[in-house]
Parts: C-alpha cells; sequence; structure tokens
C-alpha cells in the first residue's frame, strides 16, 4: 500500500517533469485554428508541419547554426584550458598554487549579474560589440567552476601515477597527454555536457553584446518572436521544438555524465 | 626526488617541438637554484603555462570587471556622453530610490517563494528514490529533465501554459468550473508563477545532489536507529538530515545565489510587469543599463545586488559551520 503511494507520488513527478515538453511538440504540430479548438494537452489532428516549415524559411536556421558554433567554440575552450589549469592545481607544486587556488574559488562567487555591465563596456571599448570575439572571449578561456571540478578528479587519481612514469622520463605534457587524458575520459565527457548545455541556454550575454544577423543565436531570435501584440504560438513553439531538441537527444545519450557532474562536485 | 623532475624537464623540454619557451626554462632553471629546491621544484614552469589562459580569463572577465563595477558607481555615464564623476551621488540617489527597493523586496519575496519549496520537494523526491525504487534510472533522468531546458524558452512555453484563455492550466481549471486568473497580468499571481516555473526547472537537479548525499549514508544507521525504536520520522530528522548537512549547505548556497540572480524566465513571462510586482533586481540592472542607458547607476545597482549575495552567503556559511557536521568516510 505504501509502496503503491510512492510510485504514485514519483509518476506525478514525472508526468509534471514532461508535460511542458508535451505542449510544445503537441502546440508546435497545431495549426492557428486547432489550436483554437482543441485543448492544450489534445493532439491537433491531423499534425502539421507548416509552423516548422515556416520558421525554418526565416532567419532562424542562421540563428540556430550560430548557436552551434558558439556552443562548440565554447566547449572546445572550456575542455582545453580547464584541463590544463586543473591539471596544474591538482598535480604539480608550484609557487602560489593555494592562493592562486583560493582566488579562482574566490572568483566563483562573483555573480554574473555583477560582471555583465563591465564585460560589455570592456567590449565595446575593444570594438567587439557585435563581433564573435565579443560573444566567445569572456567565456572562452575556462571557467572557475569546470576547473573546480577537473581538479576534484585529478587529485582522486593514484599519486604513483606521475612517479613512475617521470622515472621512465616523461615530461609533464606527456604525463598530461599519455597518461592523465586517457585516465579523465569520463571527466571531460562531464564538463563537456555541462558547457554544452549552458552554452546553448545562454541568453542575457548574447542578447546584449550582438544585435545583427551575423551573431544572433537560437535563444535571442526566439525571444524576439514574442514580441508585439498577439503572439503566434505556433511559430514560438515550433521554434521551441527546434531549440530544444538538441538538448533532449543530449539528454538521452548522455544522461549519466550530469549525474556525474554532481558526484564530481565531491559531496557524498 | 629533485633528479627526477629535473630529468622530466630536461626531457620534456627536448620533447617540446618549439624552442622559444628556451629562456624561460633558464630562468626557472636561475630560480629554482637559488630558491628552495624543496619547495619550488624543476618542471614548474609548465604549471605557469599550464595556468596561465585561465588566470588571464579570470584576471579580465571576473576580477577587472569586479573593479571596473566599484569605479562606474561613482560616475555618472550615459554611454553617448562623456563618463561624469559624480562621488557617490548615485548611492544617494538609490538610498531614496523607492523604485530599488521595491525591486529587492520582489526578489527576496520571489526567493522564498522559490527556494523553500524547490529545496523540500528536492529532498522528498531524493527520499523516495532512495527506496529501493524499482526503475529508479528512469525516474531520476526524467526529473533531470527540466533543468536541460533553454530556461527561455521554457520561459516562453509556460507563457503559453499561463494564458488566461487558451493556456493549459486555465482550460483544465475551466473543465472542473474554476475561472482560473490571468496569472501573468495578474500582479497577485504573476511572481508566483513565475517563482513555480523556476521550481520546476531546478528541482530535478538539486534532487540529485540529496539522492547522492542519502546514497552516502550506512544503511546500518537507520537499522540501528529503528532497533533503539526511532519512528521514521524520528530516523528522517535525527539520523538522516545532520547527516545531509554538508549537501544542504552546498545546496542551500547555490541555489539562492542562483535565485538572486533569476533573469530569463522573468524576461521571457512577465518583462517585469504587470506593474512592476517581477521586475527583480537582475531586471532593474539590464533595465537601467541597457534600456535607460543610465550605466553608472546600473552598476550601483549591480553593487547592490553583490553585497546582498555575499551577507546571505556569509550568514549560511556561519549557520552551516555552527552545526555538527559527520565524517562518514
Amino acid at each position: 500500500m505504501k509502496r503503491t503511494l510512492l510510485y504514485a507520488v514519483l509518476i506525478v513527478g514525472v508526468f509534471v517533469s514532461v508535460f511542458p515538453y508535451l505542449l510544445v511538440v503537441l502546440t508546435a504540430l497545431k495549426t492557428g485554428v486547432q489550436l483554437s479548438t482543441t485543448q492544450p494537452w489534445e493532439p491537433g489532428l491531423p499534425p502539421t508541419t507548416a509552423n516548422l516549415e515556416r520558421i525554418l524559411a526565416g532567419d532562424f536556421p542562421r540563428a540556430l547554426l550560430n548557436t552551434v558554433l558558439m556552443t562548440a567554440a565554447l566547449t572546445a575552450g572550456q575542455l582545453v584550458f580547464t584541463t590544463f589549469a586543473a591539471y596544474a592545481f591538482a598535480r604539480l607544486r608550484f609557487r602560489g598554487r593555494e592562493p592562486l587556488f583560493w582566488l579562482y574559488v574566490a572568483t566563483m562567487m562573483v555573480p554574473s549579474a555583477v560582471t555583465v555591465i563591465p564585460l560589455f563596456l570592456i567590449m565595446r571599448q575593444l570594438d567587439l560589440v557585435n563581433t564573435w570575439w565579443g560573444l566567445l572571449v569572456p567565456y572562452l578561456l575556462g571557467t572557475p567552476y569546470g576547473i573546480f571540478l577537473m581538479r576534484q578528479f585529478f587529485r582522486g587519481l593514484p599519486a604513483g601515477l606521475e612517479e613512475a612514469a617521470r622515472i621512465d622520463g616523461a615530461g609533464s605534457l606527456t604525463i598530461l597527454f599519455r597518461i592523465m587524458l586517457p585516465l579523465c575520459r569520463p571527466a571531460l565527457g562531464t564538463l563537456a555536457i555541462i558547457t554544452v548545455i549552458s552554452s546553448w541556454n545562454s541568453f542575457l550575454w548574447p542578447l546584449i553584446i550582438t544585435s545583427g544577423e551575423e551573431t544572433k543565436v537560437a535563444t535571442v531570435a526566439i525571444a524576439t518572436l514574442k514580441g508585439g501584440v498577439g503572439v503566434d504560438y505556433n511559430l514560438l513553439m515550433a521554434g521551441g521544438l527546434i531549440a530544444l531538441l538538441p538538448m533532449i537527444v543530449i539528454f538521452i545519450f548522455f544522461q549519466r555524465h550530469i549525474v556525474r557532474s554532481v558526484v564530481l562536485t565531491g559531496l557524498k | 626526488m629533485t633528479g627526477f623532475s629535473r630529468s622530466g624537464l630536461s626531457r620534456s623540454g627536448a620533447a617540446r617541438p618549439a624552442p622559444p619557451c628556451g629562456t624561460a626554462v633558464g630562468k626557472e632553471h636561475e630560480r629554482a637554484r637559488s630558491g628552495g629546491a624543496r619547495r619550488f621544484r624543476l618542471g614548474d614552469w609548465h604549471a605557469y603555462l599550464f595556468v596561465a589562459p585561465s588566470l588571464f580569463g579570470v584576471a579580465a572577465f571576473l576580477l577587472l570587471p569586479v573593479l571596473i563595477v566599484f569605479g562606474l558607481s561613482l560616475f555618472d555615464w550615459e554611454l553617448l556622453s562623456e563618463p561624469e564623476f559624480v562621488g557617490l551621488a548615485n548611492y544617494e540617489r538609490l538610498a531614496g530610490d523607492g523604485e530599488a527597493w521595491h525591486s529587492v523586496w520582489v526578489t527576496i519575496l520571489y526567493v522564498l517563494l522559490c527556494i523553500p519549496l524547490q529545496t523540500v520537494l528536492a529532498l522528498g523526491l531524493a527520499v523516495m528514490l532512495d527506496q529501493r525504487v524499482k526503475g529508479i534510472r528512469f525516474y531520476r533522468a526524467l526529473f533531470v529533465i527540466p533543468w536541460m531546458a533553454t530556461p527561455i524558452v521554457m520561459g516562453l512555453i509556460w507563457y503559453w501554459i499561463f494564458d488566461p484563455r487558451d493556456g493549459a492550466i486555465n482550460r483544465a481549471l475551466g473543465l472542473v468550473g474554476i475561472t482560473g486568473p490571468d496569472w501573468l497580468s495578474d500582479p497577485t499571481w504573476a511572481l508566483p508563477a513565475v517563482a513555480l516555473v523556476n521550481v520546476w526547472q531546478h528541482t530535478g537537479y538539486t534532487m540529485l545532489f540529496f539522492l547522492a548525499g542519502l546514497q552516502g549514508i550506512p544503511k546500518e544507521l537507520y537499522d540501528a536507529a529503528a532497533v533503539d525504536g526511532a519512528t521514521p520520522v524520528q530516523r528522517f530528522f535525527r539520523v538522516t538530515l545532520p547527516l545531509l548537512n554538508p549537501t544542504m549547505f552546498f545546496v542551500s548556497v547555490t541555489s539562492l545565489i542562483g535565485a538572486f540572480q533569476v533573469f530569463d524566465t522573468v524576461f521571457a513571462m512577465t518583462d517585469g510587469g504587470p506593474s512592476g510586482s517581477t521586475e527583480v533586481i537582475n531586471f532593474s540592472i539590464f533595465q537601467t543599463a541597457f534600456r535607460e542607458f543610465d550605466f553608472g547607476y546600473a552598476a550601483t545597482l549591480s553593487l547592490l545586488l553583490f553585497v546582498i549575495i555575499l551577507v546571505v552567503t556569509l550568514v549560511q556559511v556561519r549557520f552551516f559551520s555552527k552545526r555538527t557536521t559527520y565524517d562518514l568516510s
């Protein structure tokens, strides 16, 4: 009896989690007429692809491509620079290591809400507003959070690894690439997934720093669909569906990495 | 020991494709010889190279901005005109600015609507999943799925769900004979609606942390408590909660920092309205800077948010450090 109640609550939880996604799919496949004649949770019959075609005919595909490029660049940058820094903090000894690491940890406390205005002014000073560099560069060199996660992982590796390799004459770079990186594939996967999600979803910075078609990303493009009176929900949901789909696919294939990101923070 | 690292350096130095770092190597050699060889081992110059890019990032895009915000708050700058030094005028303006304090109040209200509910739900779900549930991975996965959603897109989707006439919520209420409110254009309901969307988005991910914490608690402790006659409720409050202290600390610090900065969902759902009832402080900052181009005052507002977040975080550090932490390892 108790078990039945438990599963009932869990099923309700699953339903609530998934319901908005379901609505997006249903609404994106309805005509404007079906939208007002059917209940939101009912499918519009027959389903139509007109909304999807409409949104793909405009400048949305370009914005989507920009999002893909931005996500790829930020993820690559994050993986490379975070790995180097985290490896140094975790496994190499150098003067000032501890204070420097705590400086990184302290900057994790700086809210992004505080940095957005000065970042915009810095980019404006450098004439990078509305350029790819302006969009990417503040988040390209690795985040303190990512470095923190990867450092935790590197520290968990056995201490003897480097000693043995050094006796065999391997240098830091060789050790990092030949020994450490193969061992951290799972952690790198997790870092990559987290970065892909946060880059794909980023909104405030792209909204502020870009304005032209060249660099406009999908989140900003979708937000502009709502402007004005009388929102075209069909079109909005079609755009939303396309923007959410890659995240869903990533989720289906890589969800264990997301669970691992929690374990990596070192909390038991 | 030094012998190993020295050979390590020469080998890796030789293995490097391009020699221009040669001078740097030489310098490090000298410093390593003159300084304490034990603390400053050879091979360390690699570490500086490894750290350099991210250090530049941290310095230029995190620390420098904080300095700029402080400086900027002393200026009046409309972007097109020249910045004008005004001393503490922005702070005086802030002290008497009813709208700014209103947005602080809205933010606090939002946090109170959001965080307790989200934390209790997440903990509840985690406790349930920890009961040797069949198909735990299925439930866990689907609970996390809202967290993946692009907040701005999901905000717009919920904007549709909350639509007074055709939205799912009011249509469902209509079926049972209730006329739902206008939600997002009703000053009473707009903020709770925005908070609810954020609870929806973040509960599952928060649950993951609690679940990981719960799974680290040895089951023998529960058995022992049960033998001593503790009821399930007592076991939860006397065994589970105290042992979850580190998780609770992490979860509460990070979710509060996030909640105080809410922006995307407000932008998507209400644009700060109706009549300012959802104008949280981060939205005010955006509005002041990028719609009114009042950069000096916007910087002052973001410092205010910074201070609030800092104080809230420090209070939590004090609170949790006073409580006993049990080491399970």
